[in-house]
């Protein structure tokens, strides 16, 4: 059977953010604009990022994101975010390892609805001719730089964005669940480029020394209208998703 | 309608040293009996670093022994990568020479391009330019194996004039295939004069369509060969079983089993957007086709898993949507047992294949009769 996830939760345990229940509401976010990036990681040491519930995929990646969302019911916002590639069960998802955000209701909002991992940081996206750049700077220091290079028009629907799982505490009994959030993304423009990561702090990402950056795949620059969709599936860290899925809205 | 297996060996961990020989010992038991029962013909697919998935990179010494052990099965290189950082063109016209000289003219030749990251990536070959090397290869191949003297200047590969050596046993040359995974790769198939190795499902429906394009359009083909090889063949399970219950309860768990380690690898498309790769590939189809809505038995639809009346019905459909040959996965991570596996092939070659004109006439006599 393909190997599992080996996370060690007690760091989730005192950072996991609470999470106000199941029952949340679509949001529908218009013109985000969407930096992602693809880059290889070690095999086995990626192992212990992802939950129990998960398998790594073969082979292990990590997903770079910074999101710039123009307008939102909390007002502009952006967003940075670093996953983890796995398989719940059959389904390709992300780990999320942490994200940050540089508006505070935003951060309240994602935190609360979705289970967003989520601090305050100052995350910006340097749109460029020949570049798209993403950067976080935290506590004053830069966290993450991470860039597309050559700017290349492809088509959205070659754009395949996998669903996040985000690690969460529930309000109603207090335990560690996983959250599955599948945007929905109708796109307007998309680009490909080459990624690159200039700057990692792997500790300001809950990564420690397990994310070991390996072999680039692509980085994608794209406008779309994004769908924070309803909690429709949580899972338990603890047992694989075969065993530990449950059903919460249609 | 012939029939055939279809090769991924895949090898369950952990991978102590016996691991990897005793599933090639196997699939190789099973070529032979399987040549003894009338089934057609066997393929091999090229994979590399497809953990426990598939631990076939080198399809053409697997199809040497199968070729070894066998009197009448053809052999089928299933496929062969044609992306230069795989494979050089040279190398593969040169050894599938050989094969076909050493199995006596029994060789097809099945060509691709690979579906995963994890393949194209370990390889650094751009996704973006598979399509393009594989039209290369295929023009060229056909060349190589027939002309005396070739020499060649083209986009992804050239090569002064020189003498390939050996040529193939057959004349002209081997049938040559394309996989069919993508939407709209039957009709490149179709267009070259090439067989449609379908890899993929489908419905029905979408199947028949697709057959009847590829039927259509290769009328008027510029084969890229010397003759047109028109063939469909499509690519199924086998868990054949006295019991239907047993046999669907058996064949689910294979099914199962192989499309839950496909799952695990990253497709070309999850990491890399291009239009090169429009679909996931073969992996994904067949896990949604594989387990989709069947009937109150739980066998989906159209796969070869529970009694013999169960499988002449399913496989009668695929013939009456005009496949020549189905070619069968018999096992995924040793999750069926060699001696069922067998036992499955016998029963088979007894009471499904008799049904299939075209099925080799020797099946009943070989499994005993009816």
């Amino acid at each position: 059977m393909p190997r599992f996830g080996t996370l060690d939760l007690s760091g989730w345990n005192k950072s996991a953010p609470s999470l106000s229940g199941y029952k949340t509401e679509p949001l529908v976010l218009k013109g985000a604009q969407i930096l992602s990036i693809n880059i290889e990681i070690d095999d086995d040491p990626a192992d212990a990022l992802l939950p129990k519930t998960m398998h790594p995929s073969i082979p292990a990646y990590s997903i770079f994101n910074v999101t710039n969302y123009p307008e939102s019911p909390f007002g502009a916002f952006a967003i940075a975010e670093v996953r983890v590639s796995g398989r719940t069960g059959v389904r390709p998802r992300g780990f999320v390892l942490r994200s940050y955000c540089n508006n505070e209701d935003a951060c309240r909002e994602l935190a609360s609805r979705w289970g967003y991992p989520t601090a305050q940081a100052d995350v910006k996206l340097d749109i460029r001719h020949d570049r798209v750049v993403g950067r976080v700077n935290a506590g004053g220091r830069p966290i993450l730089e991470c860039e597309l290079i050559d700017r290349d028009v492809i088509a959205g629907n070659d754009i395949q964005y996998i669903a996040s799982m985000h690690m969460a505490r529930n309000k109603e009994d207090g335990k560690l669940v996983l959250v599955q959030v599948d945007p929905d993304f109708t796109f307007s423009k998309a680009e490909r480029g080459k990624p690159r990561i200039n700057l990692l702090d792997n500790e300001a990402f809950s990564a420690g020394s397990n994310l070991r950056l390996g072999n680039p795949i692509s980085a994608t620059f794209t406008t779309a209208d994004v769908t924070l969709p309803k909690i429709r599936y949580i899972c338990d860290p603890e047992l694989p998703a075969m065993q530990g899925t449950t059903k919460v809205a249609a | 309608m012939k029939f055939g297996l279809f090769y991924e060996i895949s090898v369950p961990r952990p991978w102590g040293r016996e691991t990897e020989k005793t599933v090639y010992d196997n699939c190789l038991e099973q070529v032979a009996l399987a040549d003894t029962l009338g089934f057609d013909q066997v393929w091999a697919v090229e994979h590399h670093f497809l953990e426990e998935y598939s631990h076939c990179p080198a399809p053409e010494l697997f199809l040497t022994a199968c070729a070894m052990k066998t009197k009448k099965m053809r052999v089928g290189h299933g496929i062969v990568v044609c992306v230069p950082e795989f494979n050089h063109p040279i190398k593969i016209a040169e050894r599938t020479a050989v094969l076909d000289i050493l199995s006596g003219g029994r060789l097809e030749v099945g060509t691709g391009r690979s579906a995963t990251w994890t393949e194209l990536g370990g390889f650094r070959a751009s996704p973006d330019e598979t399509k393009k090397t594989w039209d290369e290869f295929v023009h060229c191949l056909p060349k190589m194996w027939t002309q005396e003297r070739f020499s060649y200047q083209g986009r992804s590969w050239s090569m002064p004039q020189r003498t390939i050596v050996p040529k193939p046993y057959q004349k002209p040359h081997p049938p040559l295939w394309v996989a069919v995974t993508s939407p709209g790769t039957e009709i490149d198939a179709a267009e070259r004069g090439m067989g449609s190795l379908g890899l993929t499902f489908g419905g029905f429906a979408e199947q028949e369509e697709k057959v009847q394009r590829y039927r259509k359009i290769i009328r008027n083909c510029t084969p890229v060969g010397d003759f047109i090889n028109e063939a469909v063949s499509t690519v199924n399970f086998l868990y054949c079983h006295e019991d239907d219950a047993e046999g669907v309860k058996v064949g689910k768990r294979l099914t199962g089993t192989f499309n839950y380690l496909a799952a695990q690898l990253l497709a070309a498309r999850e990491a890399y957007p291009s239009k090169s790769y429009p679909s996931l590939g073969l992996l994904p189809s067949l896990r949604q086709e594989a387990s989709g809505p069947g009937d109150a038995s739980g066998a989906p639809e159209g796969i070869a898993i529970g009694n013999p009346a169960r499988l002449v019905r399913e496989l009668k459909k695929w013939e009456a949507v005009g496949c020549d040959r189905v070619n069968f996965l018999l096992n995924a991570l040793e999750t069926v047992p060699q001696e069922k596996v067998l036992n499955s092939l016998r029963l088979f070659a007894k009471e499904v294949m008799p049904h299939f004109a075209g099925a080799s006439d020797s099946a009943s006599a070989a499994a005993g009769g009816r």
